[in-house]
């Protein structure tokens, strides 16, 4: 439950922040070379998405080698 | 023994397609001129290209409804960048007018004004330069508004990919629920939407990443993006609903019921509605969209596509296994 609450926070400052973005900011970046980097943004999504699942399954093991003890 | 053979195969997909994905490069594109509107007289035209290596020797014609204006002179600023001189006839027939460095064509690049009966079609010779920067056969097509953001469709799509089979696999132990009262199974469902509904966050975030930079927007009213958040939120609703009800059995029983309801509806939402004609959608394939499928040299796009979505849905599927492990291991431990 804890992935989807900080995943969908992510998500909310990502909106929060288009919002205050001059759209100056988002042509040198998203738009620039070929929008290349969209990509790159979209990677870094999915990587730290699986990364805070591992945190999480990482968390759960450590509850479990605690109770094994 | 479990099998772990996949788990190899998962890596090694994941890791050719991600790589394959970011390296193939960008097929040669025409992807600006300036000034954008002609009318009868002497221009001079800047071609901009993307991927090119513009020679000495190029040939520029304009073409408006079939009918060729030559260029005057070329000057070749550099690979990417040309100016060419043309004398616009008066009497073009179309609105817009492509223009063509050699094999390259920009569609519809320039509004013309002054239109009239036709004009009489030069001949501009053959366009014989080499264009390709990389010299590569295998590219990447270069669509205009998406460029490279169409490396996208190996990391966006299948996630959403990978969560419609962890829901299959979910549905899957539902329905064997209200056949069997098992717990356990129960419990699988109740991980694989879990890990599932992951991958639909990871879908939402990374299609509004990709929107942003194609149409626009973070977030549009595309039936197919609507259909896609109310899934999750259906999804959540499961495992609202799961933890409502005290009692292991009801609540399996319960949650079974619910989940199948759930997976008609995601593929109502996935599906359906965004393939009807009625709708009007910005994705590919949807609402009377032309697919990917459509674009030139499609099949190299999916040779890389393919791999990343077994290998994505693997790696899904191996999530899901450790969830499902590590939860009964926990349960063994309890005892």
């Amino acid at each position: 439950m804890r992935t989807f609450l900080s995943l969908s926070l992510l998500l909310m400052s990502i909106t929060a922040s288009a919002q205050n973005a001059a759209p100056t900011w988002l042509e040198s970046t998203l738009y620039g070379s070929g929008k290349i980097n969209a990509v790159v943004a979209v990677v870094a999504v999915i990587i730290l998405g699986i990364g805070v699942w591992m945190w999480n399954m990482d968390k759960r093991i450590r509850r479990m080698e605690g109770k094994g003890k | 023994m479990r099998q772990w053979w996949w788990k190899f195969l998962a890596v090694a997909l994941l890791l050719f397609a991600s790589i394959a994905a970011l390296r193939v490069p960008l097929a040669s594109a025409l992807v600006h001129v300036s000034p954008d509107r002609i009318a009868p007289g002497p221009v001079e035209i800047t071609v901009t290209g993307y991927n090119t290596r513009f020679a000495m020797e190029e040939v520029v014609y304009l073409e408006n409804d079939g009918q060729r204006v030559c260029a005057k002179g070329v000057n070749v600023v550099d690979g990417t960048h040309l100016q060419a001189t043309f004398h616009i006839p008066a009497g073009m027939k179309a609105n817009l007018t492509d223009i063509r460095v050699g094999r390259l064509t920009y569609k519809g690049a320039l509004f013309t004004a002054g239109l009239g009966a036709g004009i009489t079609s030069g001949s501009c010779g053959p366009g014989t330069t080499k264009l390709d920067m990389t010299g590569l056969a295998f590219v990447f097509p270069n669509r205009s508004i998406l460029y490279e953001s169409i490396r996208n469709l190996c990391f966006h799509v299948p996630m959403w990919f990978t969560m419609i089979v962890l829901m299959a696999i979910s549905v899957y132990n539902s329905i064997r629920v209200l056949g069997s009262n098992s717990l356990v199974q129960d419990q699988a469902a109740e991980l694989a939407a879990k890990v599932g509904l992951l991958f639909c966050f990871l879908g939402l975030i990374t299609g509004a990443v990709w929107a942003r930079a194609t149409w626009g927007a973070f977030w549009t009213n595309d039936v197919k993006l609507n259909g896609a958040a109310v899934t999750g939120l259906i999804y959540l609703a499961y495992l609202v609903l799961r933890g409502s009800v005290q009692d292991a059995h009801k609540r399996a029983r319960l949650a079974a019921i619910y989940n199948i309801f759930a997976f008609v509806l995601l593929v109502l939402f996935l599906f359906v509605v965004p393939r009807l004609n009625a709708v009007d959608s910005l994705h590919p394939g949807n609402g009377g969209n032309s697919g990917f499928s459509d674009l030139d040299l499609d099949s190299r796009l999916r040779m890389i596509f393919y791999p990343a979505v077994l290998g994505w849905i693997l790696l899904g599927v191996w999530m899901y296994d450790l969830r499902v492990r590590a939860a009964r291991l926990a349960e063994t431990l309890d005892r």
